[in-house]
């Protein structure tokens, strides 16, 4: 079809969508705190009491802001993960499953591997790059069932997630694994406490534990923003993404790209699981995974491809896990409550993406 | 192990399987038309809650199964709005129902049955076919079943000759395969596809209805533990196919069954192992190890009218 | 049923049976996409009984206007009344109903459903009564004589074959109008010729035929009357077709026949008028024996083991220009993804300039000057939500980027170059591939593939397809300096006059085997299109 007119040149076309994308997301969750709240005010309890709370659990003492960044950096090293896959249209829904896997990985290394006698930068980076690798491979092996046979990612990653969660369960369950030695039948299925020299180091001498987490993960959302949006792997990337044929003409290696895209979101996956472990838990037992890999994905499906959104969104869902918390505990209110904000934040800002669109082809 | 032993664990793996047969039966329906309707596990929650609030303040499981039914209805729809209307990804928005029915039922339960978690309320009775259920030592453990379960074979028997034999059948699997062709053939898509996710809406509900008043009559959090999830890889082991993803659901039933079958036997296996394996199983299956895949066309792919 | 006339007009004396009301009439229908006025101001008049022509060349707006009347679209401005009572179809199934049916340009067949099931679809409710409509299928069959099987799948059929179930599923609801858009494009000759008589015999029953077409050869065997749409409007209307060929052209592409070369002819199918005269042999720029590419057994079979490309040997010489003749579906895919890179054959070999290139990946095949114009620029050439300058790139990002960053402003400068060398019409190097128009995305990945780094051999499948006049030309021109300028040109195209018009020589392609080759001289046109179809002249 011939074109017949000319658009007239107006804002670039790049500044109006951010600028409607940062509304929106925005917009989105307002909407569904605010739908919160009223089902706070619905079941009974004072919205001063459950505000109050939320603040204090959230934001009220040094460790508490300490406790919510490192939850925020552990969701945004999945998020990370997320929208480096997302920049090649692979949708990475595995996160929980690859903290699993990472946090076993690490956990093995620690516990059973003279690690900590290494000098004291080794002890926990070795522990951590297991973990890495863990989850990477545990990524990996969708994309390479993407490749070969066609599978779609979602399910093969998801099914993971499920496999890996019972392996994490398996493993804490008996002593030939990871299990601490049973001294009677109350001794709890999980490991004994990880070597002080494999954890994270703090970061602040802050009455908290904040650990050095944040730096690796605040250094590697700058390296992604800049791969994805700056860099060739990036382009190339969202080519494959976008049509493979085209790309695979263009010289572009599909297969590898697509297997590298997985197991990179993988391998962040496993490394949030060695900073859980190393830097927080210090512990592995059933339930290590706290729905933070679910968490993570939330946090890179609401990025929408950005690193600067990746952490802040990370640091939102950190703070409003730690403030739900401390909302149930003190003020009786359900956490149910906040994962019912997160399903709808999801929701709205998906269905966002629609008048996003929309207002794209009028311009 | 004795024929009787063998009867109680098929009998075992129908009653695990059934939630998944309703799960599957609609999603296959949905997924047919083009729609992948990943919010399976939250409908089904929905309904679990829903039915066992319905039998708790009626005190009646035909109630209960009702007012599930009914709970369903608007995440149906909502679900067909974002995919179809809106045109959202259709895996993000699944995954949003999802989360957002596990906080919803949890707070409206705490709230409802809050002080009286795990009560038990009243739930579905068992029924034996005349004719299955008088076979000498097999019949009766194989055969008796929540009568719901005899509802879940003839639900999939019928959109197993529906998709074949109607002219709705046939407008579905071209949504599925083609929208644009269907489309300049006069019907409408949209329309289809709706339909196609309000039905897999109602299969859920029924099998989350059968969860919380089937056999433990009482809701727990987040009881249906991934039951959406294993009926949607079902349908992908099935390959699409109605009687290939009955047989998927049978067999991951089994696999759930062979849990409490293998300790009585004396065969030691670990928990995690036996919980594990049907998922493993789905794995397997989507490797493309056990045959070719081939999804409807059109799935995942929204429609736009006109171009 | 007599083979109709291949050549001569319609004779006016072919009197109509039914009283010639006016079947469709359109008033000061407007419609808009986004920022392109697709129609303006139409104004139809089509009577019952007569075939109508919409000529136009590609891009004027033919298909949107038919989208209206079948109800896909809806218009922004105007009337339309079908049988003296309003029309405002709010999707196919209103027009359906109205006694509308449409046969589209892009099949909207299922591949994976038998004929009847097709044809079932959307015209039955309750329990399908197969058999009933199987026989209903084959009387119509029999009547106009369009073979098909009712029970075979429809993904196994010939594009010849899928027109006739689309015809059939048309007339099966004994529509009082019928629109063919563009319907010709994808036969064989004596498949043109067949149609063209199914279309009399309809109109003979009193049906309103529309015809939807760019080829002035079509309007001289068949149309009553004839509507010229040019940019969205009608600039042209004529009652006597056959004696206004002059005037139908200038006011479709505004020019003079006599004026337009040989290769542009053809693509109007009138390069009988034009070049009757032209019987000069066109000899290739560079002296014989300098190979170009050359496919030696090159054999395929697709994944459920179908034959689709059988022992081709063929060679294309530097300087030459080396046209494959063949209906859609005979092969051309299959060789076009092997010298690509994309496809393994199954056996046999490929060679670039006297170099092994069997089985190298495409960057292997780009670096040794393969430069590929495929038919469906968008499965292959090109990524549309990219922008301009990033799908020109594309292939070559190696050389704009340092440290693994982009260098975007080089990426937009060296576009911007080419956009102008290839007169590549868009709002600038950023804008997003999908906003240009067909003829200017061609162009685009034209600049893209004559450009790249010693180019020997360029392979080109359809390469003006759905081009309006102007996009063809440029696309002629870069095509012949790239021939001059030493470069082999593979030219694949279901255009018989094209490839006289611009090809040195012409092979055949048929079920995957070469069966025939000519010279590209018009007196060849009857054994070559005898070949296509798959007998020996």
């Amino acid at each position: 079809m011939s074109a017949n007119a000319i658009s007239p040149a107006g804002p670039s076309m790049w500044q109006s969508l951010i600028r409607n994308e940062i509304a929106v997301a925005f917009a989105a969750v307002l909407g569904a705190l605010i739908v919160g709240l009223l089902l706070i005010v619905m079941i009974g309890v004072p919205l001063s009491d459950a505000i109050g709370a939320f603040l204090d659990g959230a934001v009220g003492s040094g460790y508490a802001i300490a406790a919510s960044i490192n939850r925020a950096a552990v969701f945004a090293a999945v998020g990370l993960g997320f929208i480096f896959a997302n920049q090649a249209n692979l949708t990475n829904v595995g996160g929980e499953g690859q903290i699993a896997m990472g946090g076993i990985a690490a956990a093995a290394v620690a516990l059973k591997t003279p690690v900590a006698d290494l000098p004291v930068g080794l002890a926990f980076m070795v522990p951590m790059l297991a973990a890495v690798i863990a989850g990477a491979v545990w990524g990996g092996i969708c994309g390479v069932l993407k490749v070969k046979v066609g599978t779609n990612e979602v399910i093969s990653s998801l099914l993971l997630t499920f496999i890996g969660i019972w392996l994490l369960y398996w493993s804490v369950q008996s002593t030939d694994l990871l299990r601490q030695p049973m001294t009677n039948t109350a001794t709890l299925p999980e490991t004994l406490e990880i070597p002080d020299a494999t954890k994270l180091p703090a970061l602040l001498d802050v009455a908290g534990p904040l650990n050095i987490g944040l730096v690796f993960v605040v250094f590697l959302a700058v390296i992604i923003q800049l791969a994805l949006h700056q860099g060739v792997l990036g382009l190339r990337l969202r080519a494959a993404g976008l049509n493979e044929l085209a790309s695979r003409r263009a010289g572009i290696p599909y297969d590898r790209y697509v297997v590298l895209a997985m197991a990179v979101a993988g391998g962040f996956g496993g490394f949030a699981g060695a900073i859980m472990l190393q830097g927080d838990q210090y512990v592995l037992k059933d339930g290590f995974t706290s729905g933070y890999g679910f968490d993570g994905l939330v946090v890179g499906l609401l990025a929408r491809g950005s690193s600067i959104g990746v952490v802040l969104g990370a640091l939102f869902f950190g703070f409003l896990r730690s403030g739900g918390i401390n909302m149930e505990m003190t003020a009786q209110v359900p956490s149910a409550v906040v994962v019912i904000i997160q399903g709808l934040v999801i929701i709205a800002i998906a269905a966002s993406g629609y008048w996003l669109s929309r207002n794209e082809g009028k311009r | 192990m004795t024929l009787e032993q063998f009867a109680v664990f098929v009998g075992s793996s129908l009653r695990l399987a059934t939630p998944l047969l309703f799960g599957a039966t609609g999603e296959i329906v949905s997924e047919k038309a083009g729609v992948l309707n990943m919010s399976v596990e939250g409908m089904m929650l929905t309904a679990a809650f829903g039915g066992a609030y319905g039998s708790l303040v009626s005190g009646s499981a035909a109630v209960g199964l009702v007012i599930g039914i009914v709970s369903v209805v608007p995440v149906a729809l909502l679900q067909a709005f974002l995919s179809n209307t809106l045109r959202v990804n259709q895996i993000v928005s699944g995954i949003g129902i999802n989360i957002l029915a596990l906080g919803a039922t949890t707070l409206a339960y705490r709230e409802i049955f809050g002080a009286r978690s795990s009560q038990l309320v009243d739930g579905f009775s068992t029924w034996v076919p005349p004719l299955l259920g008088q076979i000498p030592v097999i019949g009766r453990p194989i055969f008796e079943q929540v009568w719901i379960f005899y509802l879940a074979v003839a639900l999939f028997v019928l959109v197993a000759l529906g998709l074949k034999y109607t002219a709705l059948g046939l407008a579905l699997r071209a949504v599925g395969v083609d929208p644009k062709a269907a489309n300049h053939a006069g019907i409408s898509v949209t329309l289809v596809r709706y339909g196609a996710v309000t039905f897999a809406g109602l299969c859920s509900a029924l099998g989350g209805v059968f969860i919380s008043l089937g056999n433990i009559h009482t809701f727990t959090e987040g009881m249906t533990s991934g039951a959406g999830y294993l009926a949607i890889t079902a349908v992908i082991f099935g390959n699409w196919r109605v009687w290939r993803m009955v047989g998927a659901c049978l067999l991951f039933g089994a696999a759930t069954a062979l849990q409490f079958q293998l300790s009585p036997l004396g065969i030691e296996v670990p928990t995690a192992f036996l919980i594990m394996l049907p998922y493993v199983l789905a794995f397997v299956a989507v490797t493309g190890l056990v045959g070719r895949q081939t999804p409807p066309a059109a799935l995942t792919l929204p429609f736009h009218a006109g171009k | 049923m007599a083979v109709a006339e291949i050549a001569g007009p319609a004779p006016e004396t072919e009197s109509r049976h039914a009283p010639a009301g006016s079947m469709l009439v359109l008033e000061c229908v407007a419609k808009r996409f986004g920022r392109v006025q697709a129609l303006s101001d139409i104004s139809l008049n089509i009577k019952s009984g007569a075939v109508h022509c919409l000529l136009g060349e590609n891009g004027a707006g033919k298909s949107t206007l038919c989208n209206l009347v079948f109800g896909v679209h809806q218009p922004d401005a105007g009337t339309m009344l079908f049988d003296g009572k309003p029309h405002a179809p709010q999707g196919p199934a209103d027009a359906l109903r109205a006694g509308i049916a449409m046969v589209h340009q892009h099949f909207s067949l299922v591949p994976d459903m038998t004929v009847t099931e097709n044809v079932l679809l959307g015209r039955t409710r309750g329990l399908l009564d197969r058999k009933a409509w199987a026989a209903r299928i084959q009387t119509l069959s029999d009547e106009y004589g369009l073979a098909v099987d009712p029970s075979a799948l429809v993904g196994d059929l010939s594009v010849g074959e899928r027109q006739r179930i689309e015809i059939i599923k048309c007339m099966i609801e004994n529509p009082r109008l019928i629109i063919l858009d563009e319907p010709t494009a994808v036969l064989l000759p004596e498949e043109i010729a067949k149609l063209m008589s199914v279309c009399r015999s309809l109109a003979a029953r009193g049906c309103a035929i529309v015809l939807v077409t760019h080829k002035l050869a079509e309007i001289k065997q068949v149309a009553d009357t004839v509507t010229v749409l040019r940019q969205g409007r009608t600039v042209a209307t004529s009652a006597e077709p056959a004696k206004d060929i002059q005037r139908l052209v200038s006011a479709m592409v505004q020019r003079d026949l006599a004026s337009l070369d040989v290769a542009l002819a053809g693509t109007l199918g009138v390069s009988e008028d034009a070049a009757e005269a032209d019987d000069g042999i066109r000899e290739p720029s560079l002296p014989r024996g300098q190979e170009a590419m050359q496919l030696d057994a090159l054999t395929v079979r697709d994944a459920s083991g179908v034959l689709r490309v059988d022992e081709v040997t063929l060679t294309v010489d530097r300087g030459e220009i080396v046209g494959v003749a063949g209906v859609e579906g005979n092969g051309q895919t299959e060789i076009g993804l092997v010298l690509a890179g994309l496809l393994k054959p199954t056996s046999g070999r490929v060679f670039v300039g006297g170099t092994e290139a069997t089985s190298k990946s495409p960057r292997e095949i780009t670096a040794m000057g393969v430069g590929i114009v495929p038919e469906d620029r968008h499965a292959l050439a090109c990524i549309s939500s990219m922008s301009l300058a990033e799908n020109m790139c594309l292939n070559r990002l190696d050389s704009f980027c340092r440290f693994g960053l982009l260098l975007r402003g080089q990426m937009e400068r060296e576009a911007a170059a080419l956009m102008t060398q290839f007169d590549v019409r868009a709002d600038g190097p950023r804008t997003p591939f999908s906003s240009l128009s067909g003829g200017n995305q061609q162009k685009a990945v034209l600049a893209r593939e004559l450009t790249t780094d010693r180019l020997l051999f360029l392979l080109a499948a359809q390469p003006t397809r759905g081009l309006d006049v102007g996009a063809v030309e440029a696309v002629y021109k870069s095509i012949g300096k790239t021939c001059e300028a030493g470069v082999g040109v593979l030219l694949i195209s279901s255009e018989l006059d094209e490839l006289i018009a611009v090809a040195h020589r012409i092979v055949v392609l048929y079920r995957g085997r070469i069966i025939g080759e000519r010279r590209a001289l018009p007196k060849f046109r009857h054994d070559i299109g005898m070949l296509m179809a798959g007998q020996q002249p």
